[in-house]
């Protein structure tokens, strides 16, 4: 390079840098803006993305209109281009903008009604069937408590379906039982919140331990619009399984394998998907203490499961190969078969997606075990369930956004990030045809 | 905080042909593999990426001509009820549907209901009615449910009475 480009790309990256901050405000803003433009049209209600709900957010009533597809898709476009800004020049942002930020943004869904998904409503009916009606809920779907109060708000779908949940949820969920369907809910949304602000710390911790940006990590989690709208805005417990997972990483870098290992299986009691953390942990750090720290905890977990659920407590597996087996919309295994000029996806996808996923892993496995980031090869693995899974929802490519902010192989976060837009352009199909 | 560094299994590495054996970091020099690695997830990427355009468009077309559906049935019967259902081809990958709704004001189904089968392009913003039947109120759109068949759908095959 001359001399005098290389004096011309330094005077570009100094215009650069003097317009980031600026820029970085106005993607803040818009971001805050179109958040709460959904949350606030979102607690107007009788619309088809909002769930129905008990009236939790009625002070928010009369500042929004009811909120259509289009504003809805508009809205999430804009956050997703002031997200994109936004990471740009995130390495010019403070940790108290940041914080700031990120705070503001969790304020505002926390404040607002539950967005787009019934699921909170599933978890409540699970926890009232063990605590009010003395139901087990890995053997009973919601449809044996009809007459009670939350049976309304739960989707149609799951009426009929036993809980898919770990045996460690559940019972974090029973505290909330008692409270009502509005008393539950909120602890719902709070454990949701406690569970991100958790996520985002250590977050933080393990980029500071990589050497990573911390301020960048945060924001590429925190402000990311489909965690905020979708993860937090619906209370999903995924919040809480994140929480485990980077539990686990962060105890890892600290090199206390047998706690870290037993925080794999603590979050595999909450949702199952996490335990593909433990192999690709047990091969990279080599050492006894990982493995009986997690049989350990299996272990305890095993036997309360067992004592409070009975056998079907313990048989996640059986509801992993239930849910599998569903299909939605949105899944690109979906797209692809129309691609393909196929009306859907048939059984024979599901063995062939199954034998592709089981070939990623092998091969992660052997990279792994040959000196590759495990970190890495954990998150690389959560993506390829996500992508390759017939059930897709927004939430589950949330997985392994805060593994790929803490890895040196930037390519997972390239490609965490590419699948989330494929799947924000995928939705996008009602802006081009006014569907009421 | 730092990371702490992993240890070896003492031995392990030893009794293990180099190829095999584990290694605490990556060699330096693993240029090639990244490189077939990185071709491949730009193809995959491509793929997912035609897929969603694909997709965006099929979905954009459907719905498309979903609305066109609905505006034939109002304007063929006459009424213009909000509630309609609609049933597409999935077998067949036709843009052959049916549209059923009542005939008398009432809640979705509870009357006797006019089906319409609609195939063809939108012109105008409708579509073209090649037949239909009659269903009883609370019935579902199966074939012994069906009376009063009309057009095309006037074939034993589709309509017993």
């Amino acid at each position: 390079m001359s001399v005098a480009a290389g004096g011309e790309l330094g005077l570009a990256r100094t215009r650069v840098a003097q317009w980031a901050p600026a820029l970085a405000v106005v993607c803040g803003l818009v971001l805050v803006a179109v958040t709460a433009e959904i949350v606030v049209d979102a607690a107007v209600g009788h619309s088809a993305l909002i769930p129905k709900s008990p009236a939790i957010a009625g002070w928010l009533r009369g500042i929004g209109e009811r909120l259509g597809y289009r504003v809805f898709l508009i809205a999430l476009l804009l956050a997703s281009a002031a997200y994109a800004g936004l990471l740009a020049v995130a390495g010019s942002i403070s940790k108290r903008w940041a914080l700031i930020l990120i705070g503001a943004l969790h304020g505002i869904v926390f404040a607002g009604p539950i967005l787009i998904s019934t699921d909170v409503f599933s978890y409540i009916a699970y926890a009232r069937m063990g605590v009010e009606h003395g139901l087990n809920p890995y053997l009973h779907g919601p449809f044996w408590i009809a007459h009670d109060p939350v049976y309304p708000y739960v989707g149609h779908s799951w009426r009929h379906v036993a809980t898919a949940y770990g045996p460690l949820y559940t019972l974090l969920s029973y505290p909330l039982a008692p409270l009502g369907v509005r008393g539950a809910l909120w602890g719902m949304k709070l454990e949701a919140l406690l569970a991100s602000a958790g996520t985002l710390a250590l977050t933080w911790r393990c980029a500071r331990a990589r050497d990573r940006d911390p301020v960048a990590a945060i924001l590429v989690v925190g402000a990311n619009p489909l965690y905020v709208i979708y993860g937090l805005g619906g209370a999903h417990n995924d919040l809480i399984m994140l929480l485990a997972m980077m539990a686990a990483v962060s105890l890892t870098f600290a090199g206390r394998d047998a706690l870290a290992s037993a925080a794999v299986v603590a979050g595999a009691l909450v949702k199952v998907t996490v335990a593909v953390l433990l192999p690709f942990m047990l091969l990279s750090r080599r050492r006894l203490a990982g493995l009986l720290g997690a049989l350990a905890a299996l272990a305890l977990g095993a036997l309360v499961s067992y004592g409070v659920f009975g056998a079907h407590g313990v048989d996640l597996i059986a509801a992993l190969n239930r849910d599998a087996a569903f299909v939605s919309t949105d899944s690109f295994a979906t797209e692809i078969a129309h691609l393909f000029g196929k009306p859907g996806v048939f059984p024979v996808d599901h063995a062939i997606l199954k034998g592709a996923l089981v070939v990623v892993v092998l091969y992660l496995l052997w990279r792994t075990w040959r000196g590759y980031d495990w970190v890495a090869a954990s998150g690389w693995t959560l993506l390829a369930i996500s992508v390759a899974s017939t059930w897709l929802l927004p939430w589950y490519i949330l997985w392994p956004l805060p593994l790929a902010v803490v890895v040196r192989d930037r390519r997972l976060l390239a490609a965490t990030l590419a699948v989330q837009a494929l799947f924000i352009a995928h939705q996008t199909s009602p802006l081009f045809v006014n569907v009421s | 905080m730092t990371e702490a560094a992993p240890t070896t299994t003492p031995g392990l590495g030893r009794r293990l042909p180099a190829w095999l054996a584990p290694r605490d970091r990556e060699r330096p020099g693993g240029g090639r593999t990244r490189l077939v690695e990185t071709t491949l997830l730009v193809l995959a990427a491509l793929l997912l990426a035609v897929a969603t355009v694909n997709d965006v468009v099929r979905q954009t077309h459907t719905n498309h001509r979903l609305l066109a559906d609905l505006r034939t049935w109002r304007a063929y019967t006459g009424h213009n009820y909000p509630e309609l259902s609609i049933e597409q081809d999935f077998r067949g990958f036709t843009t052959k549907e049916v549209v059923c709704g009542n005939t008398s004001p009432g809640e979705p189904a509870t009357r006797v209901q006019v089906c319409l089968e609609i195939t063809g392009p939108v012109i105008g913003g409708r579509r073209v009615v090649h037949g239909g039947w009659y269903l009883p109120p609370n019935a579902e759109d199966l074939r012994a449910s069906r009376y009063a068949c009309f057009g095309s759908a006037k074939r034993p095959d589709r309509c017993p009475r």
